[in-house]
């Protein structure tokens, strides 16, 4: 993906150059054989591995368990791999400085707690009369740390807490809510909670396959349903043994997908999904488009978020459908900087694009438009990229060094597309730029900021072309219809999903199970809500590694 | 990870006896930083003064052709070219090295060729090596409050390269993310100073704060036999995490700082958002670096004015509010090449103005006999050598002081197609190393720039 930010390192020396499809598209989403496509990497039969929180699990994690008005001072920023933070959660280790930052957020949210004892005793479940009160130092301690850990404590954590309870508690101008303060100021700094620790133990029953325990399981499915930390009936399940099977941990999914968190983890993937963390550096020349007001960016990123949220969760439609659907979600200022009838109130309405408005699908979003644009002008190169990132799984090779410069942009009246093809001539630069730029003309006809145009410096723009593959497309609106009908698109969906589920790059050894996960989406309708389930319950995300003749 | 706290842990346990006897009682103090011996050449008890090392970095290279200077020597010899004009103030510290080349495959720009500059290694799914800032950490640090450094920012926008947004690593998948904010670095150092009168009592805060961290730490090392040999090694930097926490509120307890502090938004108060380019974001943080080594807080930062390939603006040197890296690195401005040309020479100077900033109060700033930057030495590098082609031989690499009189400065040294490599490693040695070489694969290198030393 063009552009992440923190420190993501991109598709390098991981996914390498995907094959191109040889067929037309246009046909059917026939899964297999396409997930072939997908040309994936090589690797290391996974282990499992501590799964730093991310930004926004921390974040949730600590309104989940301290309530949602704790103030959260910033942490560590999230290191992208392969665009997902789940992915770079798996190996990425805190710097001394991150170590500090989680002590400033951890503290001043329990301070905010504990400086009211209304809200500390919600916290805690109990108000401890003094030091003495064993029974309900520890009886807060073993409670509150089962959520956050996402097991029960040990004996030894256990007294290692209320030890420090007490002991500050019982300090001169201490009382024990201070003390209680600084214990649960400890649990929420150990390594227990700002990781998931995710290990697998050998399972008789299957071979002696490391599969996850079941806490393990409840620690992964808050993870990525919730992107926090698990509440008190998950884990209760797990005390009972009962995420150990499919069938257990379907009974789960099920109930945490109709949570309101599961709608928050669902806005970070369509984030990572689709690169969104740029539409917050994303800035655009004023003195050329001086309508772009500074609140636009984020109502953009909540329509998309929106747009994928209501055809996972509320729709329940054919996910690919996203890709040309004239479905979508705008307020007042949206509405009129789209150019659509004005909708009331003040928050987002759903509204049909219409039928005969350019703008359409995934790629008519302005998150995308924008996300994927320059200060003053389009770069098709980008946009390109961006669709053969999250929609082909195409990886795309960086520029080779060397690059002869550039021809002179200034060229009177020549739009981006004819100074582009210039460039393009050049044959170090063509092989690279053919897979990307033709897609990237196609949306020509939406400026740097998303707004509908006929014209590109003085000249009439030209959207038409073909992909890879040699489907064909005539503007932003016959390109999203034709993407949605590329075979690959399908199994390239479920290949991040996947990714973000289990926390790592998908690998050939992943390929069975992804053959029969895109086949079932296929034969769902491609409905991803499904296609969650599938994943989650699936070999893979219950055990640490593929079988080995799968 | 060993680091000497030789000073420190003695009266760490003074002033914990001293806390639970619950009475305010004189205390030994540390040694104070301005004992010297009569030449000011070290401590009064033969210590010697300790070394500084900086990394400051900016993206987007520059033009060959307008930052080599025309003559080659030392002092009076070679002029400062039109690119490094702006660091005139501080040619007498000031090492440019020309000619050198990126020595592993270019697999990707902005990339590949700083992270062989900062690291000496390809990058592979992240960097393989710690950049050369974290391999001297642990020779000059001490028991320094801050032993792997402080690690600022001036853009925060980011480029399309893998390398992200850090320019430091304590290893692969491990960066040191920097601080954007002069305002939060201010509020950190802020409570080192020592502002004078007799010793207070401690906040008794902070020895619960360091009770937690025992706690934390206990706890951390009974999840530790659990792991993998890969998990164990990120418990462990969690684990130095926590320890270089509880040293810093050791010196709280205590504070010994007695430099100038600048609150930022006091002296800066117009320098801009955190994450903006501006020359005022700089000056602020090089405020606060200079203070932090002047009082010995750390010995090593890095400052990364913008990352490779920054796709941030410029306007601050009155460039168009534009993409620096596309519309000027690239030339690709709709104004022509010519406009883009001088643009982008002019943010060049921009930086290089920037860096001055920084390297002039360490000379400014009095250290032993002599000044901050004479005891420091501050490495320069970019993501790329000439611009617009990605290209990667006659890199940029500057270093700038004298390492307490182990390099010499003041000259011009180039030599044609040698690995970059070895610069990091000269500065390697000066700075006390002793191993016998840098970096891995194409770019390692088992001898340094003899030129640079003197």
């Amino acid at each position: 993906m063009v552009g992440g930010t923190g420190t993501g390192t991109g598709n390098l020396g991981a996914a390498g150059s995907s094959a191109t499809s040889s067929q037309n598209g246009g046909g059917q989403n026939l899964a297999t054989g396409a997930t072939a496509q997908l040309d994936l990497p090589s690797g290391d039969v996974p282990i499992g591995r501590l799964h730093k929180l991310t930004a926004a699990e921390f974040a949730n994690s600590m309104h989940d368990l301290l309530g949602d008005d704790a103030p959260l001072a910033p942490v560590e920023p999230d290191s992208l791999v392969d665009d997902f933070a789940a992915i770079g959660a798996s190996t990425v280790a805190m710097s001394p400085a991150g170590v500090g930052l989680y002590e400033t957020a951890t503290g001043s949210a329990t301070d905010y707690v504990f400086s009211d004892p209304t809200r500390a005793a919600q916290v805690l479940g109990c108000t401890p009369v003094d030091t003495n009160d064993s029974a309900c130092i520890t009886k807060a301690i073993s409670s509150f740390g089962r959520r956050a850990f996402r097991r029960p404590l040990t004996n030894d954590e256990v007294t290692r807490f209320a030890t420090l309870a007490t002991s500050i508690g019982s300090e001169s101008g201490s009382s024990v809510l201070v003390g209680m303060r600084h214990a649960l100021w400890a649990i929420l700094q150990s390594p227990s909670f700002l990781y998931r620790v995710e290990l697998g133990t050998a399972s008789a029953a299957d071979n002696g396959r490391l599969k996850y325990t079941s806490y393990e399981m409840a620690s992964r499915l808050a993870g990525v349903l919730w992107n926090s930390v698990p509440d008190d009936a998950l884990l209760d399940a797990a005390g009972e043994d009962a995420l150990s099977s499919a069938d257990g941990v379907r009974t789960q999914a099920v109930r945490m997908l109709a949570a309101p968190a599961a709608h928050r983890a669902l806005a970070t993937f369509t984030d990572n999904l689709y690169g969104l963390q740029l539409l917050g550096e994303a800035s655009k020349d004023p003195t050329v488009f001086p309508n772009f007001k500074a609140t636009l960016p984020a109502e953009m990123q909540s329509e998309l978020e929106q747009r994928v949220d209501d055809m996972i969760f509320t729709s329940k439609g054919d996910f690919l459908s996203l890709y040309d659907s004239k479905t979508t979600f705008v307020n007042t200022e949206l509405a009129a900087y789209y150019g659509l009838p004005a909708v009331s109130g003040s928050g987002f309405q759903r509204v049909d694009i219409p039928a005969d408005s350019p703008r359409a699908g995934l790629l008519g979003a302005g998150a995308i438009l924008v996300a994927y644009g320059l200060p003053q002008r389009t770069s098709p190169t980008s946009r390109g990229k961006f669709v053969d990132d999250a929609i082909l799984c195409k990886a795309i090779p960086p520029p080779p060094p060397g690059v002869p410069p550039l021809p002179d942009m200034a060229a009177p009246n020549a739009t981006m597309r004819q100074r582009m093809t210039a460039h393009r001539a050049n044959p170090s630069c063509s092989s690279c730029h053919a897979l990307m730029d033709p897609i990237g003309f196609g949306m020509e006809n939406f400026d740097s900021v998303g707004q509908y145009r006929t014209q590109d410096n003085g000249s009439p723009i030209d959207a038409t072309g073909t992909l890879a593959d040699g489907a064909a497309f005539d503007g932003l609106a016959s390109l999203g219809s034709t993407l949605r009908n590329e075979p690959i698109a399908g199994p390239c969906f479920v290949s991040k999903v996947y990714a973000n589920a289990l926390g790592r790059i998908a690998l050939d050894l992943d390929g069975a199970a992804l053959s029969a996960l895109a086949d079932s989406f296929a034969k769902s309708g491609n409905h991803a809500d499904e296609l969650l389930l599938d994943v989650i319950t699936s070999d893979s995300f219950r055990f640490v590694a593929p079988s080995a003749g799968n | 990870m060993a680091r000497s706290s030789r000073t420190i842990l003695p009266r760490r346990m003074l002033l914990r006896g001293m806390l639970l006897g619950g009475v305010s009682v004189a205390v030994p103090l540390p040694r104070l930083f301005g004992m010297l011996n009569e030449n000011g050449t070290a401590f009064a008890d033969g210590t010697p003064l300790p070394l500084r090392f900086g990394v400051w970095f900016f993206g987007n290279g520059i033009i060959p052709d307008r930052w080599i200077p025309t003559l080659t020597g030392s002092g009076d010899a070679w002029t400062l070219s039109e690119e490094l004009a702006p660091l005139a103030e501080v040619k007498s510290h000031l090492s440019v090295l020309t000619g050198f080349a990126i020595k592993v495959p270019n697999n990707a720009p902005h990339s590949s060729m700083p992270s062989a500059a900062l690291t000496g290694a390809q990058i592979t799914s992240s960097v393989q090596l710690p950049s050369i800032d974290q391999v001297i950490a642990p020779i000059i640090s001490g028991g320094v409050a801050y032993p792997t450094g402080l690690h600022v920012g001036i853009s925060n926008v980011s480029g399309a390269t893998s390398l992200g947004t850090a320019i430091s690593w304590n290893g692969p998948n491990s960066p040191n993310n920097p601080n954007y904010s002069p305002a939060d670095l201010f509020k950190q150092l802020v409570q080192y100073a020592n502002t004078g009168g007799a010793p207070k009592p401690p906040d008794p805060e902070l020895a619960r704060r360091t009770k937690v961290l025992d706690a934390v730490s206990a706890d951390a090392k009974s999840l530790r036999t659990r792991l993998g040999t890969d998990d164990q090694k990120r418990l462990d930097q969690h684990l130095d995490g926590l320890s270089q926490l509880e040293t810093q509120i050791q010196k709280l307890e205590m504070p010994t700082a007695t430099g100038t502090i600048t609150d930022p938004d006091k002296a800066y108060p117009n320098r801009g958002a955190d994450g903006s380019i501006t020359r005022q974001r700089a000056q602020a943080f090089s405020d606060l670096l200079v203070f932090a080594m002047a009082s010995d807080l750390t010995r090593v930062f890095s400052f990364m004015f913008s990352c490779p390939a920054c796709h941030g603006n410029y306007t601050d040197c009155g460039l168009d509010p534009t993409t620096f890296h596309e519309d000027y690195g690239h030339r690709l401005s709709p104004k022509g090449v010519t406009y883009a040309t001088i643009g982008f020479n002019t943010g060049v100077q921009f930086a290089m103005s920037s860096l001055a900033d920084t390297l002039v109060r360490m000379k400014d700033t009095p250290d032993g006999a002599g000044n901050l930057l004479d005891n420091s030495l501050v490495y320069t590098t970019s993501c790329v050598s000439e611009s617009q082609t990605h290209g990667g031989t006659d890199y940029p690499l500057l270093v700038a002081g004298k390492a307490g009189g182990k390099v010499k400065g003041d000259q011009h040294i180039r030599i044609v197609d040698e690995n970059t490599s070895k610069v990091p490693f000269t500065l390697l040695t000066a700075m006390g190393g002793t191993v016998t070489s840098f970096g891995m694969a194409e770019a390692q290198v088992n001898s340094g720039v003899s030129e640079l030393l003197t």
